[in-house]
């Protein structure tokens, strides 16, 4: 389990607030910034899907593991493609709706 | 990730049921173990285990949220020992044909009560079931937390 940062800005994010008021990020910077996020939350689904795979595994090979913490791995894994699922429909819909803009 | 902290509570007491009934399976097979340890070269019955529970909230994190004020709901749950019963005599029956009868004809039967081992069995199963519904209802507010927007 991560531990929870004591302060509630950490240092990145008090550097990334000054930056702000003095430099705008370019569409270049602002796209990298996106690109590099969607790529860790994508990393993260991937994880969780791992996860339930080897639990999987495990089970059937017949070592010492719960049938129950095979379920809630695979639910979680199910969840998180979910949230992900809704999180790229959002991301199509606000693509179409910019591409659908008469000009 | 917090949103599976209610999982993984869950889980914890899933495999605590699971170990209490791995106990009473093992308690209710061995209702007839008459050779269960040697104690002073003497063969002892079986005795009667119980699991106790408690309350998962060992851990550094947890202790930090606490100093500082924060709510913590802790880890869920722990099988932190098995006792044995050693409170509850063993049962003697008369039987001097068996190998372990003493000099009177009376052998040591473990101290296993079987209408105890029954109880103890639909206990287990139904907070089996209830963690199992806990579980359930989590994921459903979770994907019902995924419809919000559209």
């Amino acid at each position: 389990m991560a531990i929870n940062s004591i302060s509630l800005l950490n240092p990145t994010q008090i550097t990334n607030q000054t930056n702000k008021l003095t430099v705008q990020p370019t569409p270049y910077e602002a796209q990298q910034n996106f690109a590099s996020f969607l790529n860790e939350a994508i990393q993260s689904v991937n994880n969780q899907q791992i996860q339930s795979d080897v639990l999987t595994q495990k089970l059937i090979n017949g070592e010492d593991v719960d049938l129950h913490e095979v379920m809630i791995a695979s639910q979680k894994a199910s969840i998180t493609l979910n949230a992900t699922m809704e999180v790229r429909n959002k991301m199509i819909d606000a693509y179409q709706e910019i591409m659908r803009m008469s000009i | 990730m917090s949103i599976f902290k209610s999982m993984n509570i869950t889980s914890s007491a899933l495999t605590s049921q699971r170990l209490r009934m791995d106990v009473i399976s093992s308690n209710i097979a061995n209702i007839d173990t008459t050779r269960a340890k040697q104690v002073d070269g003497e063969w002892e019955p079986y005795r009667r285990k119980t699991v106790t529970l408690s309350a998962n909230e060992g851990r550094f994190a947890n202790f930090l949220n606490k100093a500082m004020g924060k709510n913590d709901v802790g880890n869920g749950v722990q099988v932190t020992k098995i006792n044995e019963d050693t409170e509850t005599p063993f049962k003697l029956v008369y039987d001097p044909t068996h190998p372990d009868a003493n000099e009177d004809g009376y052998v040591e039967m473990p101290n296993v009560d079987l209408l105890k081992e029954m109880v103890d069995l639909i206990s287990a199963t139904r907070s089996y079931e209830a963690n199992i519904t806990v579980f359930n209802a989590n994921k459903a507010m979770l994907t019902k937390a995924l419809e919000i927007g559209k």
